[in-house]
This record gives C-alpha cells, structure tokens and sequence, in this order.
C-alpha cells in the first residue's frame, strides 16, 4: 500500500465512524440548541470522511462500496477512541471525546498541510477551518462541565474511561515510517503524540480534571490502527451495513450536487 | 381586540405580537403550533432510525441533514408558540415527554426498515408540504413567517424522499413488492393525516374563522390526492383498493371515510395507541437520561455564565 493510501485510510475512517457515533445524538441531545450544534459536527465529519474517500476512489482506484460497505470489518484502522458505543445520556463522554479527538485532528492536519501529496494539502485547509468550530464547541462544554462538581465528577469518569483508547489515536502501523520518510506527513506519530499531550494534559487539569499518566496507562487490547477492534465496533458496522446488504443495489447512491 | 374583531380582521400574517388578542385566539394557536412543533421533534425520531440505515454515505448526508432541519423546525415553531403567550417552550417539551403533547397520527408508528423511508419521507412530507404551503397564509405573523423556511427546506426533503422511491422501485423484484407492502401498510395513515372531514372535527371552525386555517382538510387531502396518486402510479406503486378513492361530480378527490379506522386514529389522538408509547417513551427516556446536563447548564448560567462569557459555541 502507497503511504498516501495508508495515511488517507487513517483520516477517512476516523471521521466515519466518529460521526456515525454523533449522529446518535440526534434528537436526543438535551436541548434543541446542542442536538443543532451536534448535528452541524456529524454532517462536517461524514462530509470529511466523503472527501478522504473521494480521493481514495480518485487516486487508488477504489469505489464506494469497497470503502465503506463491503469492506471487512478488520480491514477498518480507525482509532478504538470514536468506535466505542456512548453509555446512554453520557453527554460528558460525548464532549470528552470529541475534545480529545479534535486536538488530535488539528495537530494531524497540521503536519497535512505541506503534504508532499498535493491532492491531501490541497483539502486540508476546508477541513481545518470546520473543525476549529468542533473544538470551540467541545471546549465549551468542557468549560460548562466542569463548573459543577456533579457533572465534572461525569467528565472525570469519560476521560477515565476514554484516555487509554485516545492514545491509539497515536498507535503507528507498518507504513508510518514510509509516511514520514515521503513527507505526506511532516511529523511523525510519535511527535504528534507528543503535542497532543503537551496540550490536552494542561487544559484538562486546569479544570480540576485529572489526567491518568501516559506512560503507565494499561493500552486497550484492541489498538484499532490495526484493525483490531472492540466489540462496540463490530456491532456498530453490522448495524450500519445491514440495509445496504438487504437491498443489494448495484451500487450505492450518488447524489452530488443535489441535496447532500 | 374581541373575538368578533379577531374574526372581521382575520386575514392572511394579519395578527402579531403587537395585537391585544383574545386569550381564545391566543389558545387556539397554541394548540396548533404546539402540535406543528411537537410533529416536528417525532417525526425526527423516524428519520434518525432511517440515518442509520441509509445505504450509501450521500443518503446518511441527506438523512442526517433532513433530522437536523426538523429540529430547526421545532426551534422556529416552538418560537412562534412562544410569541403567543400562553406557554412557554419548557413547557411545550415538557408536556411532550410527559405524553400530554399532541402530534401527527403518522408519527406514532415506529418503523423498521428502508422501505418505510419513503413512506415518511415522501408522502407524509408531502402531505406535510400541501398543510404548511397554505399556512404561509395564516393569520398569526410569526408562525406565518416560521413556514417560509420550513416549506423551503421541505421542499428539498420531498426530493429526498421521491428519490428514495425512485430507486427502490428500480431495483429487483423483492424491493419492489417490500415497498408496495410498506405503501399498503401507510396509505390509510396518510390519508387519515389530514384528519376527518369538517363536520368531525371541532376546533377547525374557529382556527378557520380567525384565519388560523385557511384551508379544510377535504381540500387538503384533495389537493394532496391530485398530486401523489400520479405520482405513487409513476414510479409502479399500485394504489391499495380500500379505502376507496373516488372522483366527485366536481373533479375533486375524495376518500370513503367509512374506509379508514377511525377508532385508531382517535386512540392515537389522546396518545393511547401501542405505537404513542413506544415513541413518546424512547423519548422520555432519553430526555430523562440527559436531564443532568440540563441542571448543570442551569448552575453555569446561575454562576460562571452570566459574566457575560458563556460560550457561543456551546449551544
């Protein structure tokens, strides 16, 4: 596999399946305002998922349905941190994640933009500009969360929880080294890793939050980079493929420039 | 304003906030733009389950983005509720989870398959689109002004529906016959949507009086009857033989009521179908299960928000 392919494969999947879990808030947010705000995120992150994928159809030949619908499940390499299904009305681990995510995201996309691959440089700075308001939003919410002792108490159980599978954000495959060594991505994981921590340790501890460390966290079995993956996973793409296994069409509905 | 003057000026956006209205006309129009908004939040909790399903990443787009509008919807129509004076918004969402609020009989029906997407999305929105495209013509200016949006958005939701169908009805055999089969299930609903004929139902004399209404719903199922059996025929749904539609001596269309269940659809009015309570109940749980988030925004708009920092993008 090209290194471009391996890092775009990276980058489509974790939008996928991170708002695949968002859109499970529709609706059920607790008020009109955050199921809005929420739905607004879900829709950038599967319009970023489409726009990966895209280039994945453009460039290595591959089409919807090998990407998204027919593809094994072990074969996805998203991070276990947005596959893990969300303890009902556990906002706090919804806010958390998407924090966590969305530093991650920006760093990674950061060390995007000088891409020795044109066609990822070219599509960093659209995405870049709409997930800045996904970390204000999860900022926010953390800033809101944390001011009572009831509901931090919620988010220091969701970083608890969560922290260990954030790392695999991080978690390197066979191809990083060609990655780097290419320039599709100028800093390595291991850097990145680096800078997020650097980031997100701080910011959480300066609202009361803790912050298991690093070096002694327990890694999930399941690293998702290399498609091992939780069960919350497994369900979640049967539950999502079932329809389009049902209907057999003969290829899966393309409706650019109309109302998607 | 009295009630005689409410009726002689009624006319189209003819009533705002800045009218001294008759708390009769001012409840009349709450009960119908609760019950606009209500249908709103519920007939989102049916496109939800399709966004799940969706068979390909434009359709979860779309599907993702129709759920979005109508709670936009709801917003907008909560809002205009709101300007009446009667209730406020709290209340409206609270009497909904408490299984007081009342909604579109069709929204009491779970659903379970992509076949029932265009059932949902397409006719029912499309009979949706025939009430609220008059509704732009209602007296109260708010909600008035609420429908130029929401029927422009519609509009694309329709598309997004017929499109649906279009496919489906393209594909093998056994799509076809599932998709005839969910058509047979809905059609009678969709026909009771608009609810009973005139003489049956009582607060549409005066909603049409004080120009609340503007159209009957005979007319209503009339115009949405002309339109979609065409359309239904078109894409190779055959038109169930009960209830029987026939054609008045004046070219209108016109269901047999005696056709349809109507003991359903007044069991479903007072919330009491099996359906009601599965819908309102997922909706309460839900709503349950996130009402510590509530409380907290309450003590940070009591403490940390009202320094006049509270976050933009945390709504």
């Amino acid at each position: 596999m090209e290194p471009a392919e391996a890092e775009l494969f990276r980058l489509a999947d974790d939008e996928l399946v991170l708002a695949e879990r968002y859109t499970e808030w529709q609706i059920f947010a607790p008020t009109p305002e955050s199921d809005l705000a929420l739905a607004n995120i879900a829709q950038d992150e599967f319009g970023h998922a489409r726009l990966w994928y895209d280039l994945l159809e453009d460039e290595f030949g591959y089409d919807e349905a090998d990407l998204v619908w027919e593809r094994d499940p072990d074969d996805f390499v998203h991070s276990t941190l947005v596959e893990l299904e969300t303890p009902e009305g556990d906002w706090a681990d919804t806010v958390v994640r998407g924090y966590l995510y969305d530093v991650a995201e920006r760093l990674r996309l950061e060390a995007l933009e000088d891409s020795s691959y044109a066609a990822i440089a070219d599509r960093v700075a659209k995405v870049q500009g709409e997930e800045e308001y996904h970390r204000e939003h999860a900022q926010s919410w953390l800033d809101r969360l944390t001011a009572s002792d009831e509901s931090r108490e919620r988010v220091q159980a969701a970083v608890d929880r969560l922290f260990p599978h954030a790392l695999t954000l991080f978690v390197p495959t066979e191809h990083e080294h060609d990655i780097v060594e290419a320039g599709v991505r100028t800093r390595s994981l291991a850097e990145l890793r680096e800078d997020w921590l650097d980031e997100v340790v701080p910011a959480l501890e300066s609202l009361d939050v803790e912050v298991p460390e690093p070096g002694a966290v327990v890694r999930p079995e399941p690293l998702g980079r290399d498609g091992s993956h939780t069960d919350d996973w497994f369900a979640l793409h049967e539950e999502f493929t079932a329809t389009y296994h049902e209907l057999g069409f003969d290829e899966p509905a393309e409706l650019r420039g109309e109302n998607a | 304003m009295n009630i005689e003057a409410v009726k002689e000026r009624a006319g189209p956006r003819e009533f705002s906030p800045a009218d001294d209205l008759p708390r009769e006309y001012r409840e009349a129009a709450t009960r119908m733009i609760q019950f606009h908004a209500n249908s709103e939040v519920m007939g989102g909790y049916l496109d939800k389950e399709f966004t799940r399903m969706a068979p390909s990443l434009d359709r979860k787009l779309a599907c993702t983005a129709k759920c979005q509008d109508e709670i936009g919807h709801a917003q907008l129509l909560y809002r205009a509720a709101e300007s009446l004076g009667v209730k406020t918004r709290e209340q409206m969402l609270d009497e909904l989870q408490a299984g007081e609020g009342k909604f579109l009989n069709c929204f009491h029906y779970p659903v379970d398959s992509w076949y029932e997407a265009p059932m949902i999305d397409f006719f029912v929105d499309g009979g949706a689109m025939r009430r609220q495209a008059t509704l732009k013509n209602t007296s109260w200016e708010p909600y008035a002004h609420a429908m130029d949006k929401v029927c422009f958005e519609e509009g694309f939701h329709v598309k997004h529906g017929e499109d649906i169908l279009r496919e489906l009805m393209r594909s093998s055999k056994a799509n076809q016959e599932r998709t005839q089969a969910a058509f047979d299930e809905w059609w009678p609903r969709i026909l009771q949507f608009f609810g009973p004929t005139n003489d049956e139902s009582h607060h549409d004399d005066f909603a049409q009086q004080v120009g609340l209404k503007t159209v009957s719903n005979d007319e209503l199922r009339n115009s949405f009857l002309n339109m979609y059996v065409p359309k239904a025929e078109k894409y190779g749904l055959e038109i169930p033989e009960y209830p029987r539609i026939f054609e008045r001596d004046d070219g209108t269309m016109a269901v047999r009521e005696e056709d349809l269940d109507w003991d359903e659809f007044w069991t479903i009015a007072k919330n009491d179908y099996p359906g009601s309570e599965v819908q309102i109940g997922s909706r309460r749980d839900r709503q349950e299960a996130v009402a510590w988030v509530r409380e907290s925004m309450d003590d940070w708009e009591a403490s940390a928000g009202d320094d006049g920092r509270t976050p933009a993008g945390a709504d």
